[in-house]
């Protein structure tokens, strides 16, 4: 057994030289220390089994042999621990900035806008465009208001200089030709688009119609001359109020949140009957009362109704045949209580400080 | 509509609390816009509700109308307001003719006499009309306007002595005829305006206002009523042509009750006396020449109940309806025929009884359910997707989302269109909103100038929105407006501003993005770009190539005009999405080629060619030359400086060689390379380097 002792020895030798070798170069003196072909230790070992009894060196042989592959091993891996963490240049301060892949910000307004057209979109309502200059027609005489109804005073209207023909694609469908007019106005609401849908469509109608609508409103802190609605539009067969209540509440708690209530107040307009003006629950106060909510615990959020057979019989629907809803809401408007602003103008200054609150 | 609620108990036994009532009100939908509490002596709580009234509901311009509804919403009786008949006979008034001339207008009239002392109004009266918002003149005046708050019918008194003739005509005005009015002010009438004048002259605009000569004063002794139904169109145009609206026209436009003035008027000659304000004499007249039919509308309870998705029961309905003043003819349990009551002019179809019917039924009691999908919906309007790609591929490029007004000074529009090409608003807001955007960029530049005057030294903006131009119409389009560094500020780059490349890039990105394929970059001219820096993307279409965007350097006038600094560099670009639309293939349409399985060979080839000759040319002559196995040339350098003439530029080319069937060889790829340089230097005198 003396031979076993010199080789236990080595094998501390080695684990010490190695566990205080820390770079690269020391691993390789080890290496060469141990395993050099010439003057190895452990070469120099198994150089020494010449002189050992047959027996003595299958069993010495055997020691050597399992503490070389305990040194190569032991090395290999330190090799790779040191390489994994070895610095290929000086270090870098890591706390500085870094490099961001350029990425802008979208509009609140847009953010508004994408959240309830997909909201909508969901539940199979088609998306429609249209112009943002309008005729008399389909602004306000097939929804209802004939010329010098008081209900257009609700509506002050920016109307063109000259009549304006667009060529901007209206809306498609198998009905009716359009009806070439020229725009001589700025939409007052996306309610337009209700007719222009349904001169074009037979039911069933299941449509909204994001965009620009135009007011003669001066810009302050609650009002602008400009600004985006969404209209809905649903007609069919047996399409009833209960219907529009149940869309409008789902909406709402998809939008402001699933505790979020609803409150319909009868009311008017024209292209509409039953009317409802709907409040939600204050995003803000969740209903305790707050300013925002004039202490009521509610905040008005949209309009609503019932689709009016006037305007039934304008786009040439059979009479009595078909019933459903329409609702239209400001984009501002929800956007102002979503993010609790409190100005509205904010909206259109367009300061990279507030757009950059909002996601990329 | 400021509403006394002790007023409104004179009619309904309200008793449940103020704050109470104006939320139930509120649910039966009229609008509590404040509720003002009022001391009351001793008795039950008071306040001042203040309504605001929707316009197809003038019936609720009124303590009587309001009472109604709460009479409906509490299952409570409705008490007329006190009116004796009116003593005597009717068409025998002594002292006062009234002629309708014109019965279109003016349908039905009215009028009593009385003998007055003027003096102040009783303080309760007094303190009732303050209450409404009405400040007391006296008590002849004061009455009148009583009624009106009361009954919502409006009532004019005259003064009898000051009527040249003591007849009424209600005509219309002669053109050039003059009236000063209540208000002080004297009016110029014309031909389409109603008056009541007397044999010789207007006296008041009827409908409107009464005139200044014959109102009551302290000295009158003798009043003319008047209690008249004007038409709503004719008291609407006078209302607009002359900028008064007054709380009679207010009423008026929005359509009285045709059964209004008798019953006004009785009131008013009650009132009169009770508060000692004078003796009405015996008899009165009503002009009333055609007599309107009554308003009877189809009601079928049922279908009631399948429109509004909660069947009410019939009891319900008929209770509901009478109580609105409607009378019901019932035929069984479904089938009424109702007869509309003459203050409810907004009630003329079966839906507007639905309304009634689930406003006090309660629309919280309706159902909350969900319109079933009958047929699958159609995809989403192509130019709308098109915008939103287009907003996500602008973010992307590192540009933030802007919304400018859609309409601009003529001023900031006329860099961008002809001024005839321009979108006018007849009746702007100011001089800052009269023309519609011919282009998106002049709200970009100024939200540019509005970031930097906050400090903000880059500035990247986008916007997508409509430009309207009188030839084109309506076109959507996408500006990019770029102000600052290249990069985005870090410590360890140059903060190059930006240049023309940058903003190639971007709109290069962005049209790709979309799905454009091929287009070229050409040279363009526009007056709001710096000339030499300035391009446009072309793509080839059928007929004549389509102009899908355009990019450049901002000129210098143009920022300076908005507040920008004229010495930084400013880039803009426009895509016009509605040309670019019908160029582009959505990436669904995408069918992957087999990737490559032999290695491609690289070649650089630097060569110097003419300055100002466009790479684009190089580019085309390399590919042209080239043989099917140049998978790509791409120009990796350019240089001018020490070991290239004046007048030359070093251009470097990266070609790449590749076979899909095989692996090339040297010899093959250089005799490529030595054919495309041959060609380089045929067509264009190009040397290598």
């Amino acid at each position: 057994m003396s031979d076993a002792s010199p080789i236990a020895s080595l094998r501390r030798q080695f684990d010490e030289a190695l566990g205080a070798a820390t770079s690269e170069r020391e691993i390789q003196a080890v290496r060469d220390r141990f395993l050099g072909r010439r003057s190895g230790l452990i070469t120099a070992l198994f150089a020494g089994l010449d002189q050992a009894s047959p027996e003595a060196r299958r069993e010495t042989g055997r020691l050597i042999n399992g503490l070389k592959r305990h040194v190569e091993t032991a090395l290999d891996a330190r090799h790779e621990a040191l390489s994994a963490v070895r610095p290929v240049a000086s270090p870098v301060d890591v706390t500085l900035p870094g490099r961001r892949p350029a990425s802008g910000h979208r509009h609140p307004l847009t953010v508004t806008r994408e959240r309830i057209e997909g909201i909508f979109a969901r539940w199979g309502y088609e998306i429609l465009d249209g112009p943002e200059t309008e005729d008399d027609w389909h602004c306000f005489e097939a929804l209802n208001m004939p010329p010098e109804h008081p209900a257009r005073d609700m509506q002050d209207t920016l109307y063109l200089e000259r009549p304006f023909s667009r060529v901007a694609p209206a809306v498609e469908g198998p009905r009716m030709p359009p009806v070439g007019l020229p725009a001589t106005l700025l939409r007052t609401h996306t309610s337009a688009m209700q007719i222009r849908y349904m001169e074009r469509h037979d039911p069933p109608i299941r449509i909204i119609a994001p965009g620009r609508v135009y007011r003669r409103d001066n810009l302050d802190v609650t009002h602008t001359p400009m600004f985006q609605q969404v209209e809905g539009l649903v007609v069919g067969r047996g399409v009833t109020m209960g219907d529009l209540k149940g869309t409008i509440v789902a909406f709402l708690r998809e939008l402001f949140g699933p505790k979020t209530n609803a409150v319909f107040r009868p009311s008017f307009f024209p292209y509409t009957e039953p009317s409802a003006d709907v409040f939600a629950t204050c995003h803000k106060c969740r209903g305790e009362g707050c300013a925002m909510c004039k202490r009521t615990g509610f905040i008005e959020v949209l309009g609503c109704g019932m689709v009016h057979p006037a305007v039934y019989e304008a786009v040439g629907y059979p009479p009595g045949v078909y019933t459903g809803f329409a609702f239209g809401m400001g984009i501002e408007r929800l956007a102002l209580i979503d993010y609790g602003v409190d100005d509205i103008r904010l909206f259109y200054e367009n300061d990279l400080r507030f757009l950059e609150q909002f996601p990329v | 509509m400021r509403i006394l609620v002790s007023w409104l108990r004179d009619f309904v036994d309200v008793t449940v609390p103020v704050k109470d009532l104006a939320w139930d009100l509120n649910l039966c939908g009229f609008e509590v816009a404040s509720l003002e509490p009022i001391p009351a002596a001793g008795g039950p709580e008071d306040a001042v509700l203040d309504f605001e009234i929707t316009a197809n509901r003038p019936d609720c311009l009124s303590v009587l109308g309001i009472a109604r509804e709460a009479a409906t919403r509490y299952q409570l009786p409705l008490k007329a307001p006190a009116a004796p008949p009116l003593r005597g006979s009717e068409d025998a008034l002594d002292g006062l003719t009234v002629t309708i001339e014109d019965a279109q207008a003016c349908p039905r009239y009215t009028a009593a006499i009385a003998d007055v002392q003027v003096a102040p109004s009783p303080p309760w009266l007094a303190r009732r009309l303050e209450a409404a918002g009405v400040r007391p003149i006296n008590n002849v005046v004061d009455v009148t306007n009583y009624v009106l708050i009361e009954t919502g019918h409006p009532l004019h008194a005259f003064d009898l002595a000051r009527l040249g003739g003591a007849e009424l005509r209600i005509r219309r005005a002669l053109a050039g005829e003059r009236l000063t009015t209540l208000d002080g002010q004297n009016r110029i009438l014309s031909s389409e305006m109603l008056v009541i004048a007397d044999a010789t002259r207007p006296q008041a605009l009827g409908g409107l206002m009464g005139g200044a000569d014959s109102e009551v004063r302290s000295d009158t002794t003798a009043i003319a009523l008047e209690s008249a139904y004007f038409q709503a169109l004719p008291v609407r145009r006078t209302s607009k042509h002359l900028g008064l609206s007054t709380e009679a026209s207010y009423r008026f436009e929005r359509g009285a009750d045709i059964d209004a003035p008798l019953r006004a008027l009785a009131r008013a000659c009650h009132l009169i006396e009770q508060v000692g304000a004078g003796r009405v004499r015996d008899n009165w007249i009503d002009a009333y020449p055609g007599q309107r039919p009554r308003t009877v509308v189809g009601l079928s309870v049922r279908a009631a109940g399948r429109f509004l998705g909660r069947e009410v029961p019939a009891a319900d309905v008929d209770r509901i309806l009478a109580s609105l003043g409607f009378a019901i003819d019932a035929r069984g349990d479904d089938h009424r025929r109702v007869t509309v009551p003459t203050w409810r002019a907004d009630v003329t179809r079966e839906v507007d009884l639905y309304e009634e019917i689930a406003r006090h039924d309660g629309y919280d009691r309706l159902p909350l359910t969900f319109p079933a999908v009958v047929q699958a919906p159609a995809a989403p309007a192509r130019r709308l997707e098109v915008e939103r790609a287009a907003k996500r591929l602008a973010a992307r490029a590192g540009f933030s989302e802007a919304v400018t007004f859609t309409f601009i000074e003529r001023e900031a529009a006329a860099v961008f269109a002809d001024a005839t090409q321009l979108v006018a608003i007849a009746n702007p807001l100011s001089e800052s909103f009269a023309v519609l955007r011919p282009s998106l960029l002049s709200g970009l530049i100024d939200a540019l100038g509005h970031n930097r005057r906050r400090e903000r030294r880059d500035v990247q903006l986008y916007e997508t929105g409509t430009r309207f131009l009188v030839d084109r119409g309506e076109t959507r389009g996408l500006g990019l407006a770029w102000l600052g560094a290249a990069a985005g500020e870090h410590w360890s780059g140059t903060g190059r501003p930006v240049d023309f490349f940058d903003m190639k890039g971007a709109v290069e990105a962005v049209c790709e993005g979309l799905g454009l394929g091929a287009a070229e970059t050409v040279p363009a001219e526009r007056p709001w770009l710096v000339e030499g820096r300035a391009a446009e993307i072309r793509v080839a279409t059928g007929d004549a190539p389509a102009t899908v965007a355009v990019l450049g350097q901002l000129h210098p006038r143009v920022a300076e005009a908005r507040g920008l600094p004229a010495t930084e560099p400013v880039y803009v670009a426009e895509v016009d999405l509605d040309a670019l639309d019908p160029c582009i293939s959505p990436g669904e349409d995408t069918t992957v080629r087999p990737l490559p399985r032999h290695p491609s060979i690289v070649r650089d080839l630097s060569i110097v060619v003419p300055d100002g000759l466009p790479a684009s040319a190089l580019r085309d002559t390399i590919r042209r030359s080239g043989p099917p196995t140049l998978a790509g040339a791409r120009e990796f350098a350019r240089y001018q400086g020490r070991g290239v003439p004046e007048g030359l530029v070093s251009l470097s080319f990266r070609l790449t060689f590749r076979a899909a069937d095989r692996t090339l060889t040297d010899s093959e790829v250089q005799q490529a390379v030595d054919t495309v340089l041959a060609a380089l230097t045929a067509a264009h005198g190009a040397r290598l380097r």
